[in-house]
């Protein structure tokens, strides 16, 4: 009768060791900047310039308005896997392409203007539009302000509804050049979509450390580390946060995955870009997904804050007890 | 074999090593706050009055019902200084049958996870009474190996806060599995396991002395 206890009392004191054993302290719960439930109506963030004007040449309606695809590296080569691109153990792979909505939204003569929402950033864009011969496709160089350390430099062309081009950082970041093809579709929030089967979540930035051993007889056997990350279940596809009012039972049973996703796809059908980063990953992969707000405060419905609210206590509570001593 | 020689000092300073995990516990709550921890779930409930007093009651009072029931097992306390072994169980008494039974009586009946850990939290709070009041009643008969033999059952309950704790940490630890999941079984196994446990023991007692010397 000894040795259980006296086992279970060394477990514990190093749990211990480890911090607080009745709450995990540390835990925190992401809350996307700019999605905060706010009880008093925030101030709309000045609109991006509005989109396609009508008064324009009708000519110019071709080239106004979202054109949304893939934000990828730019290395010269088709698929090639650098050291920024990312690899986890599950055959995930992350090659650092974000999605990106490029918006042009004015055009004056030649002049453009514009915007651009990608990984969390929504910037401006100014330039000129311009082609060399009448069968060329009309080329497009904007700039945007340099007052952000991501800022840089588009240019792209528009033929046949198929937006092509490159981009440059003016500053030494991390990845340097871009391309991208896009093409256009247009932003219409709706409550009722649902996450469909695309790339899966994996929380990378929060792992647990687990060895693995294989035994392979004769006493042979392998031992490494495996990291165990935070994922999700069906659960992401079946309960919807935006149409209809979640109900306790439905939510206390799930675990920490699928409440952060639940709750962040009533930010994704608002638009929101994600600076989370296996959030946006996870995201971008919707092909209903567009990036359009780095600010969606106002633009909740009651019915979604109420849910948010309560996905919000349900994730604390996994987050700061699920692991500890006590019957959280 | 008196129970006194079994509970080593390893047992005793496991007991306490919990108790001090219990007490941490229970400071979340002090002072009254009714949005911290197990709180935060129970907003419905806790913003009616008579669950306020009941929880609040049974948080506070539940951490000196576990502290007054550990020394009463040892054998040296209860020969040599008989009037702690009596004023140790009143309190141990008083505070289940007073308030920490009916308080978990009512939190049983709000409990989460549905109608199956209601009914565990409910018929543990009916039983925890029930041995409790009967091993009273025995002692003021001075029936000594009753008395002893319900206040087993009792502590077996009381503990339960404890190993509740600790069945779900291990099943979190190994399976990982949901936590309403996990709740609804550990509502069970919490008090069942340590039952069973004492009832086995209880049971081997009275076959050896059966067989005679």
């Amino acid at each position: 009768m000894k040795h259980p206890f006296l086992s279970i009392l060394i477990l514990l004191f190093l749990v211990q060791s480890c911090g607080n054993p009745i709450k995990d302290e540390g835990a925190i719960v992401d809350v996307e900047q700019g999605t905060d439930v706010v009880e008093t109506p925030v101030p709309e963030a000045p609109a991006p310039v509005p989109a396609t004007e009508v008064g324009d040449n009708s000519e110019n309606e071709e080239y106004l308005g979202s054109w949304v695809g893939y934000f990828r590296k730019d290395t010269g080569n088709d698929g090639d896997y650098d050291d920024r691109s990312l690899f986890l153990d599950e055959g995930y792979v992350w090659d650092r392409e974000n999605k990106i909505n490029l918006s042009i939204d004015k055009i004056i003569g030649d002049s453009v203007i514009g915007h651009s929402v990608v990984a969390g950033n929504d910037r401006p864009f100014y330039g000129r539009m311009g082609r060399d011969g009448i069968a060329d496709p009309m080329t497009f160089k904007v700039r945007e302000p340099g007052d952000d350390k991501y800022d840089g430099a588009f240019t792209f062309y528009i033929e046949d509804d198929v937006l092509e081009g490159t981009w440059l950082a003016y500053g030494n970041i991390n990845i340097r050049k871009r391309r991208y093809q896009l093409e256009k579709k247009e932003f219409a929030y709706d409550p009722d979509i649902m996450i469909e089967y695309a790339k899966q979540f994996v929380d990378w930035t929060n792992s647990i450390e687990e060895k693995v051993t294989e035994d392979y007889g004769d006493g042979e056997f392998e031992e490494w580390m495996q990291s165990q990350y935070a994922t999700a279940t069906e659960a992401i596809y079946e309960i919807n946060a935006s149409n209809r009012r979640l109900k306790k039972s439905e939510v206390d049973n799930l675990k920490k995955g699928d409440l952060t996703i639940i709750r962040n796809t009533i930010y994704a059908r608002h638009g929101y870009s994600f600076k989370n980063r296996p959030l946006r990953v996870f995201f971008d992969a919707q092909p209903w997904y567009i990036p359009i707000h780095t600010d969606i405060r106002s633009d909740f419905t009651d019915l979604e804050k109420e849910n948010i609210r309560l996905l919000l206590k349900y994730e604390k509570n996994a987050a700061e007890y699920y692991d500890s001593f006590g019957r959280g | 074999m008196a129970i006194g020689k079994a509970f080593s000092l390893g047992v005793y300073l496991a007991l306490a090593y919990f108790a001090y995990l219990m007490a941490l516990i229970t400071l979340q709550y002090v002072p009254v706050n009714f949005d911290v921890a197990f709180l935060r779930l129970k907003e419905a409930e806790i913003s009616r009055p008579y669950y306020q007093w009941s929880f609040f009651g049974h948080v506070y009072t539940s951490i000196f019902v576990l502290l007054a029931g550990m020394s009463q097992f040892s054998t040296t306390v209860r020969s040599n200084w008989p009037v702690a072994h009596r004023s140790l169980g009143m309190i141990y008494v008083g505070l289940i049958l007073l308030v920490a039974a009916p308080t978990g009586l009512v939190m049983g009946v709000h409990a989460n996870g549905g109608p199956w850990s209601q009914l565990s939290f409910c018929l543990q709070a009916v039983l925890w009474f029930g041995f409790t009041a009967r091993a009273l009643q025995l002692a003021r008969r001075k029936d000594w190996p009753r008395h002893r033999a319900f206040m087993l059952r009792s502590y077996a309950l009381t503990l339960s806060a404890v190993t509740l704790r600790l069945w779900k940490f291990g099943i979190v630890a190994v399976f990982a599995p949901p936590p309403m999941d996990t709740y609804r079984v550990v509502a069970w196994l919490g008090w069942l396991g340590n039952l069973l446990l004492v009832e086995w023991w209880l049971w081997r007692e009275r076959n050896r002395s059966s067989v005679g010397t």
